[in-house]
C-alpha cells in the first residue's frame, strides 16, 4: 500500500505563544488601549502614524528609529526618529525604494542583494526577525545595526535602526 | 459636490478634528475649501478615498499617496473617452470629476491634464487633438454659462493673442476666463488684431486690469493694441499670460502671470483686490465662491 503524501508542521512553526504588538508607524509609541485590535487604526497619541503590528521581540520601542517597506521594496512609512536620523521626511521618500535610502554597509563588496532578500523575505515570507549592518545611501562613514521582522497589516518589512548591536 | 464639515470628515475617518487639522499642515491632504465664514469644507470624494486607503495602508502617507493616486483616475477615464471619441463618456468623466472637486480644480487637476496629454501623444496638429480641443473648449463655455451673473465691481479686459481655438494656449485662457467670471468678475475677450472701434467697446466696459495671453501675436500688433487700451483707458495694470519666450524678451513693465490657470487667476484677483505685489495669494480653496459671497453681502 502506498502511503500518500501529507503535510506535516515542522517543529517551531505554528507555535508563536505571543502574540504580536501594535506600535504607532510614526512616533512608535504602543496603543493607549490594551485592546489587541484597536478601534481606529490612527495612533490616538501622535495622531500622525497608523497602528502596525510586529513580533514583540521585533517590535521598536518609542526610542527606536525605523522604516516600513512592503514587498516591493518600496518605502511605505518613515518614523519620526528615523526622519530626524536619516535627514529626510517621509512625504518626500514614501514610495521610493529602499535602496535610495540605506543599503548594505557592504554594498561595494556584495551588492544590495543581501537588503533586498531580508525585506523580501520578511514582507512575504515565514517571517523571522534577521540583522544586518546598513549605511545611509549617499553617505559613508555610517553604520546602523538593524533588524528586520515582519510587519503588518498589510504585510511588510520593519527596518529598525540602531547605533550598537543590541 | 457632497462637501462634509470638519466634524462630519473627521467621524468619517475615525479620528479626531484635531488630527485631520494637523494631516492638513503635514501631509497637505485633505485640502478643504473655506466657507464665508472660514469653516472649512472637505469634499467627500476626497475624505471618503482616503478612509478606504487608510485601510489598507502602512502609514498615513502612503495612504494619502494611494487616495490621490484614486483620485486621478478621472484623467485617466477621461483621456480614454476622448481617445475613443465618445463625448458622453467625456462628459460623464467631468461629471465624476466634479462630484469630488470644485470646477476649478477639476478643470486644472483633470480636463487641461487629459487634453494636454492628448496633444502629447498625438500631436498638437492631429484630429485627436482637434477633437478634445473643442470638447473641451465646449465643456468650458457651457461651465460658463452656469456661473452666476457678476457679483463685484471687477472687469477684466483679455487680449487675445492665440492663433485660435485649436491653439493649446486658447484653452488655459478659456480656463482663466471660467475661474474669473465663477470669481464674480466681468470678463471681455478681445482679438489682439482688432484695434478699430477699441475706445468706443472700453468706454462702456471700462476695464481694471488687461491680460494679453497667448504667444502667436507678434510684439508688434501686442504693443499697438496695448498702446490702443492705453490710450482709451488710461494706465492699467496689464499682464501677461502664456506669451511664451516673448514675455522674457519684451521690455515691459508688465507682469507675468504663472501658465497655470488657477494661479493666474489668483494673481489677477490680487491686482484687482489691490494687493501689493508679493503678498501671498490665497490658497484656491480659500477663495470664496460666488455663493459664499452673496451671502456675505446679504449678511
Amino acid at each position: 500500500m502506498i502511503e500518500r503524501p501529507r503535510l506535516v508542521a515542522l517543529p517551531g512553526h505554528g507555535e508563536r505563544s505571543r502574540p504580536d504588538v501594535h506600535f504607532c508607524g510614526h512616533c512608535g509609541r504602543r496603543p493607549q488601549s490594551t485592546d489587541i485590535q484597536p478601534a481606529s487604526r490612527v495612533c490616538s497619541r501622535c495622531g500622525l502614524g497608523l497602528l502596525v503590528s510586529a513580533p514583540p521581540d521585533a517590535a521598536p520601542s518609542p526610542q527606536d528609529p525605523f522604516l516600513l517597506v512592503d514587498g516591493q521594496l518600496s518605502i511605505c512609512g518613515v518614523s519620526r526618529l528615523a526622519e530626524q536620523l536619516l535627514l529626510t521626511s517621509e512625504t518626500d521618500v514614501v514610495n521610493s525604494h529602499i535602496g535610495d535610502l540605506l543599503v548594505p554597509a557592504d554594498v561595494e563588496i556584495g551588492g544590495p542583494e543581501s537588503l533586498v532578500n531580508l525585506i523580501v523575505h520578511a514582507a512575504r515570507g515565514p517571517g523571522e526577525t534577521h540583522h544586518v549592518v546598513l549605511r545611509p545611501a549617499k553617505e559613508y562613514g555610517i553604520r546602523f545595526w538593524a533588524r528586520i521582522a515582519p510587519c503588518g497589516p498589510p504585510r511588510a518589512a520593519l527596518v529598525v535602526l540602531a547605533d550598537g548591536r543590541a | 459636490m457632497r462637501t462634509l464639515k470638519t466634524s462630519e470628515a473627521a467621524a468619517v475617518l475615525n479620528v479626531s478634528p484635531n488630527t485631520l487639522r494637523a494631516w492638513e499642515r503635514r501631509f497637505g491632504y485633505p485640502k478643504p475649501q473655506r466657507t464665508a465664514g472660514k469653516h472649512r469644507l472637505y469634499t467627500h470624494g476626497e475624505v471618503a478615498a482616503l478612509r478606504d486607503a487608510l485601510q489598507e495602508g502602512l502609514s498615513i502617507s502612503s495612504a494619502i499617496s494611494r487616495a490621490r493616486e484614486s483620485l486621478s483616475s478621472d484623467t485617466s477615464t477621461l483621456i480614454g473617452a476622448l481617445q475613443a471619441f465618445e463625448l458622453d463618456r467625456a462628459d460623464a468623466a467631468m461629471e465624476a470629476a466634479l462630484a469630488l472637486r470644485s470646477v476649478e480644480r477639476s478643470v486644472e487637476e483633470v480636463l487641461l491634464p487629459s487634453i494636454r496629454e492628448i496633444g502629447e501623444r498625438h500631436g498638437f496638429d492631429s484630429a485627436p487633438w482637434a477633437f478634445a480641443a473643442r470638447w473641451a473648449t465646449d465643456w468650458l463655455q457651457r461651465a460658463q454659462r452656469m456661473a452666476p451673473p457678476p457679483m463685484r465691481p471687477a472687469a477684466v479686459l483679455v487680449g487675445d493673442a492665440t492663433r485660435d481655438d485649436l491653439d493649446p494656449d486658447a484653452l488655459a485662457l478659456k480656463a482663466l476666463q471660467l475661474f474669473a467670471v465663477r470669481s464674480g468678475a466681468r470678463v471681455l475677450v478681445l482679438p489682439i488684431t482688432g484695434v478699430a472701434g477699441l475706445t468706443e467697446v472700453l468706454g462702456a466696459f471700462a476695464p481694471q486690469v488687461v491680460v494679453i495671453a497667448g504667444a502667436h501675436a507678434s510684439d508688434d500688433d501686442v504693443a499697438r493694441w496695448a498702446y490702443r487700451v492705453r490710450a482709451a483707458s488710461g494706465a492699467l495694470p496689464m499682464t501677461l499670460y502664456r506669451r511664451g519666450g516673448r514675455a522674457d524678451a519684451a521690455r515691459t513693465t508688465a507682469r507675468i502671470l504663472p501658465d497655470s490657470a488657477g494661479e493666474a487667476h489668483r494673481l489677477v484677483l490680487d491686482i484687482l483686490d489691490g494687493r501689493p505685489r508679493g503678498v501671498a495669494a490665497p490658497a484656491e480653496d480659500e477663495i470664496a465662491q460666488p455663493d459664499d459671497r452673496r451671502q456675505v453681502k446679504a449678511s
